[in-house]
Protein backbone atom coordinates (compact mmCIF):
# COMPACT_ATOMS: atom_id res chain seq x y z
CA UNK A 1 0.00 0.00 0.00
CA UNK A 2 1.37 3.43 -0.77
CA UNK A 3 2.47 5.37 2.32
CA UNK A 4 0.34 8.49 1.65
CA UNK A 5 -2.71 6.26 1.40
CA UNK A 6 -1.78 4.48 4.59
CA UNK A 7 -1.37 7.80 6.43
CA UNK A 8 -4.83 8.87 5.32
CA UNK A 9 -6.26 5.54 6.48
CA UNK A 10 -4.65 5.87 9.89
CA UNK A 11 -6.01 9.38 10.44
CA UNK A 12 -9.47 8.29 9.25
CA UNK A 13 -9.39 5.46 11.76
CA UNK A 14 -8.41 7.88 14.54
CA UNK A 15 -11.36 10.07 13.58
CA UNK A 16 -13.75 7.11 13.51
CA UNK A 17 -12.59 6.17 16.99
CA UNK A 18 -12.92 9.71 18.34
CA UNK A 19 -16.36 10.19 16.77
CA UNK A 20 -17.51 6.89 18.17
CA UNK A 21 -16.69 7.99 21.71
CA UNK A 22 -18.97 10.99 21.12
CA UNK A 23 -21.78 8.76 19.80
CA UNK A 24 -21.49 6.46 22.81
CA UNK A 25 -21.36 9.24 25.41
CA UNK A 26 -24.24 11.09 23.75
CA UNK A 27 -26.50 8.05 24.16
CA UNK A 28 -25.29 7.56 27.72
CA UNK A 29 -25.97 11.16 28.72
CA UNK A 30 -29.39 11.00 27.02
CA UNK A 31 -30.48 8.59 29.75
CA UNK A 32 -28.13 9.86 32.51
CA UNK A 33 -28.66 13.63 32.30
CA UNK A 34 -27.38 14.24 35.86
CA UNK A 35 -24.12 12.29 35.60
CA UNK A 36 -21.62 15.17 35.83
CA UNK A 37 -18.62 12.96 35.24
CA UNK A 38 -20.14 11.59 32.02
CA UNK A 39 -21.08 15.10 30.88
CA UNK A 40 -17.48 16.23 31.40
CA UNK A 41 -16.16 13.24 29.44
CA UNK A 42 -18.68 13.95 26.71
CA UNK A 43 -17.53 17.57 26.32
CA UNK A 44 -13.90 16.43 26.22
CA UNK A 45 -14.74 13.80 23.61
CA UNK A 46 -16.41 16.41 21.39
CA UNK A 47 -13.31 18.63 21.62
CA UNK A 48 -11.00 15.76 20.77
CA UNK A 49 -13.09 14.58 17.80
CA UNK A 50 -13.35 18.12 16.49
CA UNK A 51 -9.56 18.53 16.66
CA UNK A 52 -8.91 15.31 14.76
CA UNK A 53 -11.64 16.16 12.20
CA UNK A 54 -9.95 19.50 11.61
CA UNK A 55 -6.59 17.75 11.13
CA UNK A 56 -8.07 15.25 8.69
CA UNK A 57 -10.08 17.77 6.70
CA UNK A 58 -7.31 20.34 6.38
CA UNK A 59 -5.12 17.64 4.80
CA UNK A 60 -7.59 15.60 2.78
CA UNK A 61 -10.56 17.91 2.30
CA UNK A 62 -14.00 18.22 3.88
CA UNK A 63 -15.91 15.09 4.88
CA UNK A 64 -19.11 17.10 4.91
CA UNK A 65 -20.18 20.41 3.42
CA UNK A 66 -20.30 21.88 6.91
CA UNK A 67 -16.51 22.39 6.63
CA UNK A 68 -14.54 24.89 4.58
CA UNK A 69 -12.09 23.33 2.08
CA UNK A 70 -8.52 24.46 2.88
CA UNK A 71 -6.11 25.83 0.25
CA UNK A 72 -4.02 22.73 0.81
CA UNK A 73 -6.94 20.43 0.04
CA UNK A 74 -8.04 22.44 -3.03
CA UNK A 75 -4.48 22.43 -4.40
CA UNK A 76 -4.27 18.69 -3.84
CA UNK A 77 -7.33 18.43 -6.11
CA UNK A 78 -10.08 17.88 -3.56
CA UNK A 79 -13.60 17.78 -4.96
CA UNK A 80 -16.76 16.76 -3.10
CA UNK A 81 -17.89 14.49 -5.91
CA UNK A 82 -14.79 12.35 -6.02
CA UNK A 83 -14.00 8.76 -5.15
CA UNK A 84 -13.58 6.94 -2.95
CA UNK A 85 -17.02 7.07 -1.35
CA UNK A 86 -17.14 5.21 1.95
CA UNK A 87 -18.34 1.92 0.46
CA UNK A 88 -15.54 2.05 -2.14
CA UNK A 89 -12.70 2.16 0.37
CA UNK B 1 -32.15 17.80 8.83
CA UNK B 2 -29.14 15.62 8.25
CA UNK B 3 -25.73 16.45 6.83
CA UNK B 4 -23.96 13.65 5.00
CA UNK B 5 -20.48 12.80 6.17
CA UNK B 6 -18.22 10.89 3.81
CA UNK B 7 -17.12 8.22 6.25
CA UNK B 8 -18.42 5.04 7.84
CA UNK B 9 -19.23 4.80 11.53
CA UNK B 10 -16.83 1.83 11.74
CA UNK B 11 -14.55 0.38 9.03
CA UNK B 12 -15.91 -2.41 6.82
CA UNK B 13 -13.51 -4.83 5.17
CA UNK B 14 -14.26 -8.17 3.55
CA UNK B 15 -11.82 -11.01 2.80
CA UNK B 16 -13.40 -12.40 -0.37
CA UNK B 17 -16.35 -12.14 -2.74
CA UNK B 18 -19.07 -14.12 -0.95
CA UNK B 19 -22.63 -13.64 -2.27
CA UNK B 20 -24.07 -16.22 0.10
CA UNK B 21 -22.96 -14.19 3.09
CA UNK B 22 -24.36 -11.09 1.39
CA UNK B 23 -27.70 -12.84 1.15
CA UNK B 24 -27.71 -13.55 4.90
CA UNK B 25 -26.83 -9.91 5.57
CA UNK B 26 -29.93 -8.77 3.69
CA UNK B 27 -31.85 -9.84 6.78
CA UNK B 28 -30.21 -6.87 8.52
CA UNK B 29 -30.73 -4.60 5.52
CA UNK B 30 -34.42 -5.02 4.68
CA UNK B 31 -35.61 -7.55 7.25
CA UNK B 32 -38.14 -7.11 10.07
CA UNK B 33 -35.48 -6.50 12.73
CA UNK B 34 -32.91 -4.99 10.39
CA UNK B 35 -31.29 -1.59 10.42
CA UNK B 36 -33.79 0.10 8.09
CA UNK B 37 -36.70 -1.03 10.27
CA UNK B 38 -34.86 0.16 13.38
CA UNK B 39 -34.01 3.57 11.96
CA UNK B 40 -37.54 4.20 10.68
CA UNK B 41 -39.17 2.87 13.87
CA UNK B 42 -37.29 5.21 16.22
CA UNK B 43 -37.39 8.16 13.87
CA UNK B 44 -41.18 7.89 13.73
CA UNK B 45 -41.58 7.52 17.49
CA UNK B 46 -39.53 10.54 18.47
CA UNK B 47 -42.22 13.11 17.54
CA UNK B 48 -44.75 12.04 20.14
CA UNK B 49 -42.80 10.55 23.06
CA UNK B 50 -42.33 12.49 26.34
CA UNK B 51 -39.50 15.06 26.12
CA UNK B 52 -37.17 13.09 28.37
CA UNK B 53 -36.77 10.27 25.85
CA UNK B 54 -36.77 12.23 22.56
CA UNK B 55 -32.97 12.46 22.60
CA UNK B 56 -32.39 8.76 22.93
CA UNK B 57 -34.80 7.95 20.06
CA UNK B 58 -33.41 10.70 17.83
CA UNK B 59 -29.80 9.71 18.45
CA UNK B 60 -30.25 5.94 18.17
CA UNK B 61 -32.30 6.42 14.95
CA UNK B 62 -29.42 8.45 13.52
CA UNK B 63 -26.91 5.78 14.52
CA UNK B 64 -29.09 3.10 12.88
CA UNK B 65 -28.80 4.92 9.56
CA UNK B 66 -25.03 4.67 9.87
CA UNK B 67 -25.43 0.93 10.57
CA UNK B 68 -27.60 0.64 7.44
CA UNK B 69 -24.76 2.20 5.46
CA UNK B 70 -22.30 -0.31 6.95
CA UNK B 71 -24.55 -3.27 6.03
CA UNK B 72 -25.02 -1.87 2.51
CA UNK B 73 -21.24 -1.56 2.21
CA UNK B 74 -20.83 -5.19 3.28
CA UNK B 75 -23.40 -6.46 0.77
CA UNK B 76 -21.92 -4.30 -1.99
CA UNK B 77 -18.37 -5.52 -1.33
CA UNK B 78 -19.41 -9.17 -1.03
CA UNK B 79 -21.33 -9.16 -4.35
CA UNK B 80 -19.73 -6.57 -6.64
CA UNK B 81 -17.40 -9.07 -8.34
CA UNK B 82 -19.81 -12.00 -8.34
CA UNK B 83 -20.80 -13.55 -11.67
CA UNK B 84 -24.48 -14.29 -12.36
CA UNK B 85 -23.65 -17.99 -11.86
CA UNK B 86 -22.18 -17.31 -8.43
CA UNK B 87 -25.26 -15.26 -7.49
CA UNK B 88 -27.57 -18.08 -8.57
CA UNK B 89 -25.51 -20.56 -6.59
CA UNK B 90 -25.80 -18.35 -3.50
CA UNK B 91 -29.59 -18.26 -3.80
CA UNK B 92 -29.60 -14.75 -5.27
CA UNK B 93 -30.86 -15.78 -8.71
CA UNK B 94 -34.29 -14.23 -8.16
CA UNK B 95 -32.64 -11.12 -6.79
CA UNK B 96 -30.35 -10.90 -9.82
CA UNK B 97 -33.08 -11.18 -12.47
CA UNK B 98 -35.07 -8.45 -10.73
CA UNK B 99 -32.31 -6.09 -9.54
CA UNK B 100 -29.04 -7.03 -11.22
CA UNK B 101 -26.18 -6.01 -8.95
CA UNK B 102 -28.29 -3.32 -7.24
CA UNK B 103 -29.06 -3.59 -3.55
CA UNK B 104 -32.70 -3.91 -2.58
CA UNK B 105 -34.60 -3.55 0.69
CA UNK B 106 -35.54 -7.17 1.21
CA UNK B 107 -34.75 -9.87 3.75
CA UNK B 108 -32.58 -12.99 3.39
CA UNK B 109 -35.57 -14.84 1.92
CA UNK B 110 -36.19 -12.19 -0.81
CA UNK B 111 -39.27 -10.77 0.95
CA UNK B 112 -39.45 -7.01 0.28
CA UNK B 113 -39.36 -4.58 3.19
CA UNK B 114 -42.75 -3.50 4.50
CA UNK B 115 -43.87 -0.77 6.91
CA UNK B 116 -45.88 -3.41 8.76
CA UNK B 117 -42.59 -4.44 10.43
CA UNK B 118 -42.93 -1.26 12.47
CA UNK B 119 -45.47 -0.65 15.22
CA UNK B 120 -46.60 2.75 16.48
CA UNK B 121 -49.01 2.25 19.37
CA UNK B 122 -49.31 5.76 20.74
CA UNK B 123 -48.11 4.42 24.08
CA UNK B 124 -44.46 5.20 24.85
CA UNK B 125 -43.97 2.26 27.22
CA UNK B 126 -45.44 -0.20 24.69
CA UNK B 127 -43.32 1.32 21.91
CA UNK B 128 -40.14 1.21 23.99
CA UNK B 129 -40.71 -2.45 24.85
CA UNK B 130 -40.97 -3.13 21.12
CA UNK B 131 -37.71 -1.24 20.63
CA UNK B 132 -35.98 -3.35 23.28
CA UNK B 133 -37.25 -6.55 21.63
CA UNK B 134 -36.13 -5.29 18.21
CA UNK B 135 -32.61 -4.60 19.52
CA UNK B 136 -32.39 -8.05 21.13
CA UNK B 137 -33.61 -9.72 17.94
CA UNK B 138 -31.08 -7.76 15.86
CA UNK B 139 -28.35 -8.79 18.31
CA UNK B 140 -29.36 -12.45 17.95
CA UNK B 141 -29.39 -12.18 14.14
CA UNK B 142 -25.88 -10.72 14.15
CA UNK B 143 -24.76 -13.63 16.31
CA UNK B 144 -26.24 -16.20 13.91
CA UNK B 145 -24.58 -14.51 10.95
CA UNK B 146 -21.22 -14.46 12.75
CA UNK B 147 -21.69 -18.17 13.53
CA UNK B 148 -22.03 -19.09 9.85
CA UNK B 149 -19.41 -16.63 8.52
CA UNK B 150 -15.74 -17.46 8.11
CA UNK B 151 -14.82 -13.99 6.83
CA UNK B 152 -12.63 -12.72 9.68
CA UNK B 153 -12.51 -9.09 8.48
CA UNK B 154 -16.27 -8.94 8.11
CA UNK B 155 -16.83 -10.62 11.47
CA UNK B 156 -14.95 -7.81 13.19
CA UNK B 157 -17.47 -5.27 11.87
CA UNK B 158 -20.38 -7.61 12.68
CA UNK B 159 -19.19 -7.94 16.28
CA UNK B 160 -19.12 -4.16 16.54
CA UNK B 161 -22.73 -4.00 15.31
CA UNK B 162 -23.79 -6.80 17.66
CA UNK B 163 -22.38 -4.85 20.62
CA UNK B 164 -24.21 -1.70 19.54
CA UNK B 165 -27.51 -3.58 19.71
CA UNK B 166 -26.68 -4.45 23.33
CA UNK B 167 -26.00 -0.81 24.16
CA UNK B 168 -29.18 0.36 22.42
CA UNK B 169 -31.24 -2.23 24.29
CA UNK B 170 -29.76 -0.99 27.58
CA UNK B 171 -30.49 2.68 26.75
CA UNK B 172 -34.10 1.80 25.87
CA UNK B 173 -34.51 -0.14 29.11
CA UNK B 174 -33.25 2.91 31.00
CA UNK B 175 -35.74 5.02 29.04
CA UNK B 176 -38.60 2.81 30.22
CA UNK B 177 -37.47 3.37 33.83
CA UNK B 178 -37.32 7.13 33.26
CA UNK B 179 -40.92 7.11 31.99
CA UNK B 180 -42.17 4.86 34.78
CA UNK B 181 -40.58 7.13 37.37
CA UNK B 182 -42.23 10.14 35.81
CA UNK B 183 -45.58 8.39 35.70
CA UNK B 184 -45.35 7.35 39.37
CA UNK B 185 -44.37 10.85 40.44
CA UNK B 186 -47.47 12.24 38.73
CA UNK B 187 -49.62 9.71 40.58
CA UNK B 188 -48.35 10.73 44.01
CA UNK B 189 -48.31 14.52 43.74
FE1 LIG C 1 -29.71 -0.76 17.25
Amino acid sequence: MNPAFEEERALMLQLQEADFVVVELTLYTDTHPDDQDALDQWREAIKRASKIRHQYESRYGPLSLASIPTEQAIEAGWRWNQTPWPWQR
Amino acid sequence: MWVYEKKLLYPVKVDTCNPKLARYLMEQYGGADGELAAALRYMNQRYTVPDKVIGVLNDIATEEFSHLEMIATMIYKLTKDATPEQLVEAGLGAHFVNHGHDLFYENAGNVPFTATYIQAKGDPIADLYEDIAAEEKARATYQWIIDVSDDTSLNDSLRFLRERENVHSLRFRESVEILKEERDRKKFF
